[in-house]
């Protein structure tokens, strides 16, 4: 049997879109994501059996820089083709599900869900290299390297520390559908321009796969109303007015803490459909505009299949204490 | 006031329409330079349509812009007559630069447009000064730098920067990176991916947009130029795009292979912008065929204008020099004319 | 004073073009002498915009053909810096328009170094970069800055008129241990010429060749408008006899070869494609005034560039860049 091997993935572009400018939002430099990816080199070492790390390779080259500078040989780079676009991660989630054990991911939701969508049932070890993300988590490389590594050497059983991320989708009746993580929004604007959706007055509605009071964005608007696991197999639907009677207050972007006008909510089980009819919008998954529509019919489902997220809490309380303990001496 | 908005159906249009000139205006001016009627060096264009005409159209006609050594699009998208700027590839006296400057050095003050440039990286300081003369006479108005990715190479561009993050001048800078500087990819010429990275270190905000995308650019220049007009300073914005020709005309291309250019062909900024306008009802395509008919002879128009325009009579050479006239140069002039000695006898 | 050093197999020579002449030289330095590497804006895997460095990366590899960021501040500086620790470095520079880039690093490091440190370094730095108009590449790259150089104190400047002279000017020059301006005229790159292949052959830095001997006036020529005015002396012959010098070396500048000729002749026309202000010109006038006044018969000439830059319309450019009618102007005024 091939040794125990996770997956590692940097998305550089992360953290560098035009919220930086509009909200709060942290930056993610590329100096910072590359130690973070030998951090996680090193965080395997937490386990007491060796593990093989296979790199993605990336536009940015952090992933090739990474294994250059690793020089190991139990580091090596995914032979995959890089295009600098969200295409290379959909490529190497293919690679990485017929051949690691856990895969270690830097980005924000966005690369999360580009990840899940081809990567089956190898669990997922989110990092965030920003702070506009619902589902990702930020924690240190090394962590995040060692809580792979116990997965994948199966000295914590995955059953005990992942839980299946809801995802969300949104149908337009033309045909196209897009599915987020956490969130697909209708945006009362014209086009994608520059991805993120600057202001959050113009969402005229969306569906989530998660609710929380402290999350940011629509999920956090409907934790203002509800709560849902993202493991629930549930989501909400809303519809967002700001001439609304009613408002709640919420966590829009990262910075902005504002009263968001709610002219309606639902839960949705599985299988429940919400419609919007628009003239004109665009769909946005998890706060990136994504598709443009005229005249169209949006519906809005949660899809229970999502990717199996790893909680990192309890891959720690579940993992075995050190192999040489009992070598120590109890005083 | 943006100059063009892309809020409504004609502002639409008219983005559309400047991206179809600079097409059409670079794939002509490129045919005539193999043909030997344009001397000297012609940089093109096309293929980043999307990112003079998505910022122009942010600006306010006041706004000052600084340009490169591939400045067509910069002057077509700040609104500058195909007429006059062909005049000024073939040398002739009407042409911006009244013969004197040819494609590297287009300028119109009167449009704000501070010239294209041949030194790669000296735009950025020039929009500086020009942030700086609107602070220090309390103007509204603001100055982009277009600059290349090769150009974030070059110190001056990183003092420039930095003095409008100090002084929170109303800029914009704005690079544009094909990836590219002549025949050396950009990730040989810097050791970070994301150019806008290095607008942290002047404590500036700095992001990166789809500058294939004519939107994304509109978008994020709108958002850097009400932060400049409120006193917020300097933004950085690196718009990620593609040059489908050579670096210069003639360029033999040893560093890429067609496929890359077909890659991003694929995502012409263009054709998806006249796609996504016939999509949403504000064209249809017969319109959109009469518009590249029409712009197709405008461009002709344009190269018969400059072809039976004059050229400037040799005594031309000598002005310009100062605003004062200096002895010197009037002397040198009167010997060389006065012996014919001058290159006519060549 | 034509200086050819007298070995045996100096003898031997080839046709080359003044690029690849440019183009052996560096070749053969690099393979004699491995501190010598060359680096530049794609003058590697490119193989040099005007194509002078072809091949060589292909030879050497990208650690001795060294492509560069556009950072001319940067990597002029790294050349001096490189030299004064032991590196011999060729660093190309375009156009000499972005001469002014670096312009710190040669100012006051590069030229300044040795004499501040009391002699203590080395400044084996070359720099080689191109200049003149004619291609209508208009005012930002068509200038000929050499005079700033050539007058800097600290510096040496070369501006070869042939084939021969480029390769021979060009390996003193890298195997020099003071820093020297290479320059060379763009116009020039297709001129061919009779080149010595003896990898020994050099030529002194500080030495003028008279190309063509003459009786009635000396015409002292750099780059292009050696061999234009060669033509002009061909076409005079029988009518005024000529004498044509390639200056080669603008600092340190060979006045003997210089007075020589002009106490011969008792006339001289400077052609030198730079402005005439302030210039090259001025130097060579000065120093025929102060050695051999007593030598002169007619006033003495200067062709160049009328204090402007040079125009992007070939008419207006013509019309500013010197050629050998000007030349020819300036010796009827004389004779
Ligand atoms: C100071 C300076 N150095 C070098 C050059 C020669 N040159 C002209 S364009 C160019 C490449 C510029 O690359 P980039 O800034 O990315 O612009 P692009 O050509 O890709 O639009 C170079 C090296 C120049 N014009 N000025
Ligand atoms: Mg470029």
């Amino acid at each position: 049997m091939a040794a125990p091997t996770i997956g590692l993935l940097v998305n550089p572009a992360a953290g560098r879109d035009v919220r930086r400018l509009t909200g709060g939002a942290t930056v993610s430099d590329t100096y910072g994501k590359r130690r973070a990816a030998e951090c996680v080199l090193a965080g395997v070492g937490l386990a007491d059996d060796p593990v093989d790390v296979v790199v993605a390779p990336d536009g940015g080259e952090i992933g090739q820089r990474t294994v250059a500078e690793a020089d190991r040989s139990n580091v090596r780079l995914l032979d995959v083709a890089v295009g600098g676009t969200s295409a290379d991660t959909h490529r190497a989630a293919a690679a990485f599900r017929e051949r690691v054990d856990a895969v270690v991911v830097f980005g924000g939701d966005g690369t999360t869900r580009d990840l899940a969508i081809e990567i089956g049932d190898v669990p997922l070890l989110a990092v965030s290299t920003g702070t506009n993300n619902v589902v990702p988590t930020p924690v240190d490389g090394t962590v995040a390297g060692a809580a792979a590594a116990f997965l994948a050497t199966g000295a914590v059983d995955a059953d005990d520390a992942t839980y299946r991320h809801t995802m969300i989708e949104a149908r337009v009746d033309d045909g196209r559908s897009i599915r987020g993580l956490a969130t697909v929004g209708v945006v009362d604007q014209s086009f994608v321009g520059t991805r993120a959706v600057l202001d959050p007055d113009d969402f005229l509605g969306g569906g989530v796969s998660r609710a929380a009071r402290g999350e940011v964005g629509l999920s956090g608007v409907a934790g203002a109303l509800t709560r849902v696991d993202p493991d629930d197999g549930r989501g909400v639907a809303l519809e967002l007015d700001a001439d609304a009677e009613r408002s709640v207050t919420a966590i829009t972007v990262p910075g902005v803490v504002e009263r968001v006008g709610v002219a309606g909510w639902s839960h949705l089980d599985p299988g429940d459909e919400r419609v919007f009819a628009v003239e004109e919008a665009v769909v946005s998954v998890d706060g990136e505009r994504e598709l443009e529509v005229q005249n169209a019919e949006i519906g809005v489902r949660p899809v229970p299949d999502g990717p199996r997220l790893v909680d990192f809490d309890a891959v720690f309380e579940a993992a075995p204490l050190a192999a040489d303990a009992h070598a120590v001496e109890r005083r | 006031m943006s100059s063009i908005s892309i809020e409504d159906t004609d502002g639409r249009r008219e983005i559309l329409r400047r991206m179809l000139t600079i097409r059409e205006f670079d794939s002509t001016a490129g045919d005539l330079f193999a043909d030997g009627e344009i001397p000297g060096f012609v940089h093109l264009y096309i293929g980043e349509e999307a990112v003079a005409v998505g910022a122009c159209a942010a600006l306010d006609e006041e706004d000052y812009i600084t340009s490169t050594h591939r400045g067509h699009g910069h002057c077509i998208a700040k609104g500058l007559d195909p007429n006059r700027m062909m005049a000024e590839l073939f040398g002739r006296r009407d042409g911006y630069c009244n013969g004197k400057g040819g494609s590297m050095h287009i300028a119109d003050v009167e449009a704000n447009m501070l010239g294209a440039n041949g030194i790669v990286g000296a735009g950025p300081p020039l929009a500086t000064g020009a942030a700086l003369t609107s602070q220090f006479k309390g103007e509204d108005r603001i100055a982009l730098a277009f600059l290349g990715d090769g150009a974030v190479a070059q110190g001056q561009v990183h003092e420039a920067i930095n003095l409008a993050a100090t002084w929170d001048l109303p800029a914009v800078f704005l690079v544009e990176n094909n990836h590219f500087g002549e025949g050396t990819p950009a990730d040989e010429q810097h050791n970070i991916e994301n150019l806008s990275e290095t607008a942290e270190s002047y404590n500036i905000p700095g992001f990166t947009v789809d500058g294939m995308d004519v939107t994304a650019v509109n978008e994020a220049v709108a958002e850097a130029r009400e932060r400049a007009r409120n006193g917020e300073g300097p933004t950085l914005i690196e718009a990620d795009t593609y040059r489908y020709r050579g670096h210069f005309e003639g360029d033999p291309e040893p560093y890429r292979d067609e496929e890359d250019v077909k890659h991003w062909q694929e995502r012409d900024p263009i054709d998806t912008f006249a796609e996504r306008l016939i999509d949403r009802g504000d064209l249809t395509e017969a319109e959109l065929e009469e518009m590249r008919s029409e712009i197709a002879a405008e461009i002709e128009a344009a190269v018969e204008y400059a072809r039976d325009a004059d050229l400037p009579d040799p005594s031309e050479a000598y002005d310009d020099m100062f605003g004062e006239p200096v002895p010197e140069i009037e002397e040198f002039a009167s010997r060389l004319r006065a012996d014919g000695a001058g290159g006519d006898s060549r | 004073m034509s200086t050819q050093p007298e070995t045996a197999s100096s003898d031997r020579t080839e046709t080359l073009t003044v690029r690849e002449a440019i183009r052996a030289a560096l070749r053969e330095e690099m393979e004699q002498d491995e501190d010598v590497f060359v680096m530049g804006e794609d003058v590697g895997k490119f193989g040099g915009v005007l194509d002078v460095t072809d091949g060589l990366f292909e030879q050497f590899g990208g650690e001795r053909v060294r492509d560069t960021p556009i950072s001319e501040a940067g990597f002029v500086g790294a050349g001096v810096g490189a030299a004064a620790t032991g590196s011999r470095p060729v660093v190309e520079v375009m156009f000499s328009d972005f001469l002014g880039v670096s312009g710190e690093q040669i100012m006051n490091q590069m030229a300044k170094m040795r004499y501040m440190f009391g002699g203590k370094i080395e400044m084996p730095v070359t720099i080689r970069t191109t200049e003149g108009g004619g291609m209508g590449a208009a005012s930002q790259h068509s200038g000929t800055p050499h005079t700033w150089f050539a007058h800097f104190p600290g510096l040496k400047a070369v501006t070869p008129g042939t084939p021969a002279a480029a390769k021979g000017l060009l390996k003193s020059a890298i195997r020099s241990n003071d820093p020297v301006f290479f320059f060379e005229n763009k116009m020039m790159y297709e001129q061919s010429g009779e080149v010595p292949t003896d990898p020994g052959y050099t030529l002194p830095i500080g030495e003028a060749s008279v190309e063509r001997e003459g009786e009635d006036v000396t015409v002292v020529a750099t780059q292009r408008l050696v061999g234009e005015s060669l033509d002009v002396a061909e076409d005079l012959a029988g009518e005024t006899s000529v004498e044509v010098i390639d200056v080669r070396s603008l600092y340190p500048l060979d006045t003997d070869t210089l007075a020589d000729s002009i106490r011969k002749t008792g006339r001289m026309v400077v052609a030198d494609e730079s402005p005439i202000s302030y210039g090259v010109h001025a130097e060579i006038v000065t120093r025929m005034v102060e050695n051999e006044f007593f030598s002169l018969d007619a006033p003495l000439q200067r062709v160049g560039v009328p204090d402007t830059h040079i125009p992007f319309s070939s008419p207006l450019e013509d019309e500013v860049v010197p050629d050998g009618d000007d030349v020819r102007d300036a010796i009827s005024q004389v004779v």
